[in-house]
């Protein structure tokens, strides 16, 4: 069970969350090719390590959150608004 | 119990008398006859609408994971820039035209009388019953009076607001998912017993 500490609601289990993937990737412009927004939709890196992912707390707050998880030891080091931009640990 | 059309289904889904096991302590189920409305602040204007809502009311909206007011009108944080104020249920819809009156175009003003319903679950054995039902932390050192959470109860959406130490609590949940709510809540309920008045 992986816990996140909602920078609003406080420390909640990962049940009260949906996940909602890679939190790097930008949408295209709106005259980019459409390889470009295949890419966007389709295309990741799925690495092993750390990754800024979406969170969204749909039983909380109902707000999106940044969560910067471990994809192996499913360690959570940081958890930050939509607005911010997290730091990320080399390794 | 005598509560109106829009909780009345709610209400009914509750039997009057002792319920449960006997001899110890019974914990206590209602539902609230109370109008519910959710003011979200426009963007940009949260300082506006609360600025509006003290001047109304005479209390601060509550920062997030609290409460304000009291049983007149209560104040509940439920997401950033967003609140349900709950009142004892009056006229229809005359909460809702009140607070959007207050604040203006600060603020989005959608009546939820409809949509959602007050469970109240007090005694003192009641925070012991709520523990079997959610995740969220209630210890008296975490939680207590005034404090208010969004979580599941149940697979459900539930807003948890503790209005006392006795303690009471406030259980609001989606009208239309209320049976379940309640079938899942009297049966944790069971072991303690529980008092329907
Ligand atoms: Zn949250």
């Amino acid at each position: 069970m992986i816990r996140i500490d909602c920078p609003w609601c406080g420390m909640r289990d990962e049940a009260e969350f949906t996940y909602r993937g890679d939190a790097t990737v930008t949408r295209p412009g709106a005259n980019a090719p459409e390889e470009a927004f295949h890419d966007f939709v389709y295309a990741r890196q799925n690495p092993r390590g750390w990754h800024v992912e979406w969170w969204y707390h749909s039983s909380g707050c109902r707000q999106f959150l940044k969560v910067v998880r471990h994809t192996m030891t499913h360690e959570v080091r940081t958890v930050a608004r939509a607005t911010e931009t997290p730091e990320v640990p080399s390794e | 119990m005598s509560v109106s059309e829009p909780h009345a289904a709610v209400a009914a889904l509750l039997k009057p008398g002792a319920h449960g096991a006997t001899g110890g302590q019974p914990v206590r189920l209602a539902v609230r006859d109370v109008d519910i409305v959710q003011l979200l602040a426009r963007k940009g204007r949260a300082e506006d609408a609360a600025a509006a809502i003290k001047a109304a009311y005479g209390f601060d909206l509550p920062s997030p994971g609290r409460s304000a007011g009291g049983d007149a009108l209560a104040a509940l944080w439920v997401q950033p820039d967003g609140w349900f104020l709950i009142a004892p249920r009056g006229a229809e819809g005359a909460l809702a035209r009140a607070v959007k009156a207050a604040v203006g175009d600060a603020g989005s003003v959608i009546d939820q009388t409809h949509g959602r319903s007050v469970i109240t679950l007090s005694g003192a054995r009641a925070t012991w019953v709520l523990a079997k039902e959610c995740r969220v932390d209630l210890h008296p050192a975490a939680f207590g009076p005034g404090r208010v959470a969004s979580t599941q109860i149940a697979h459900l959406a539930c807003t948890i607001h503790q209005r006392d130490a006795a303690p009471t609590y406030d259980l609001i949940v989606f009208t239309t998912f209320a049976k379940s709510f309640m079938e899942s809540l009297t049966h944790a309920a069971e072991e303690t017993g529980y008092v329907v008045s």
